[in-house]
């Protein structure tokens, strides 16, 4: 008794079928693509400490950090077929006062700059204006996977967020360090980030700690007034 | 299955579907995400996306975690939307400036594009469960010969 109905559920269900198989082994595939992201420079190049408000209609004053620090990496092997976006983001961690130790066991971390590098493959879904998207397109024409894109290299970067503690003393604060990390989102499969450990053709990413810092004493005059009011 | 999976990931809806724009060009709505929510090897750390709920809202929030101050289960978390240009302290309750870690509902670990688009359809177009009704009382009555 075949009718017509049957015989559409059952292509449906083997298309299905087909395309969850596909979708496995497209996954899988990012196992067998080595990982060799390195960082030869991360540091500090300018500290501030402005006193400021958490948004503009709020009267209380914290304290912002504003850390511009200086990158160069290079995570070109990180782009493959089943990249879609590249998530790379730089933190200040400092341990919390009375606390010891730092990096691995910071208790406090805040992201100060981040910024998603599109596959070009996904580039149609980046969030950016007619001329930016223009220019970024252009830059791949014909390639499906740039790995240029995956080079890194700042210099004395403006930190994108001003970062405080729910304290709102941040000024003065010893043993911070920036940490550099990525997080690799696929087409299909499963999420990554950097890690620490050598995972078969994976490797960790060393260097990505900077050294470690002290942030300066509170600036007199509120010059910078504006860039702590918004966070 | 549902309710295994829930056991396994120890969160009370281990896959959801995307249903804002906040997470792209990384997520689109009606991605399917897959969540865990044990913390086995490390704590819920800066740079994971996490689904949250707020008090008084029933939608959970896709979102990544930007800052984190303090370790253990009171540690204040802080997200915000890759595609945000502010943080999230304004989705959150009233008076309510961090998240805790039992406002996490899991982790984002897995990714599948697109298969939850059917929810969202149906969910914004409600005459298509008419439609799909009707279809399916039509193949019952046509298949009684």
């Amino acid at each position: 008794m075949y009718s017509s109905l049957v015989r559409l559920q059952n292509t449906f269900s083997f298309f299905t079928t087909v395309a969850f198989v596909v979708a496995a082994f497209i996954a899988a595939s990012d196992l067998l693509a080595p990982r060799t992201p390195t960082v030869s420079l991360l540091k500090t190049t300018n500290l501030q400490v402005v006193r400021g408000r958490p948004h503009y209609y709020s009267s209380k004053k914290e304290e912002y950090a504003i850390i511009k620090f200086s990158l160069e990496a290079d995570f070109s092997s990180l782009f493959t077929w089943n990249t879609k976006q590249l998530f790379v983001y730089v933190t200040a961690e400092w341990p919390s006062a009375g606390g010891t130790g730092s990096g691995r066991n910071a208790t406090n971390q805040a992201v100060i700059w981040d910024t998603i590098i599109t596959a070009p493959s996904a580039d149609h879904l980046a969030n950016i204006g007619p001329v930016a998207m223009k220019k970024l397109k252009r830059s791949a024409q014909g390639k499906s996977i740039d790995p240029s894109r995956g080079k890194l290299s700042l210099k004395n970067q403006r930190p994108k967020y001003q970062i405080t503690h729910p304290s709102g003393k941040v000024a003065e604060q010893e043993d911070v360090v920036l940490r550099l990390h990525y997080n690799v989102q696929p087409w299909v499969g499963v999420l990554t980030w950097n890690q620490d450990e050598e995972f078969w053709k994976w490797k960790p990413l060393r260097g990505s700690l900077s050294k470690k810092f002290s942030l300066p004493a509170l600036k007199k005059k509120d010059e910078g007034k504006k860039e702590g009011s918004r966070v | 299955m549902w309710k295994g999976l829930s056991v396994i990931t120890d969160s009370p809806s281990p896959i959801v579907v995307v249903l804002s724009g906040s997470m792209e060009p990384a997520f689109q709505r009606g991605d399917l995400l897959l969540l865990w929510n044990r913390n086995l090897f490390s704590e819920t750390n800066v740079g994971e996306i996490v689904v949250y709920n707020v008090k008084g809202k029933d939608i959970p929030i896709v979102h990544r975690v930007v800052r984190k101050f303090g370790t253990g289960p009171d540690a204040k978390l802080l997200t915000k939307g890759d595609n945000n240009a502010a943080d999230d302290t304004e989705l959150y309750a009233r008076g309510q400036d961090y998240l805790n870690r039992k406002d996490i509902v899991g982790s984002v670990v897995g990714y599948l594009p697109f298969v939850g688009y059917v929810t969202i359809m149906l969910s914004e177009h409600p005459w298509l469960k008419t439609v799909m009704l009707g279809l399916m009382g039509l193949v019952v009555v046509l298949q009684r010969e």
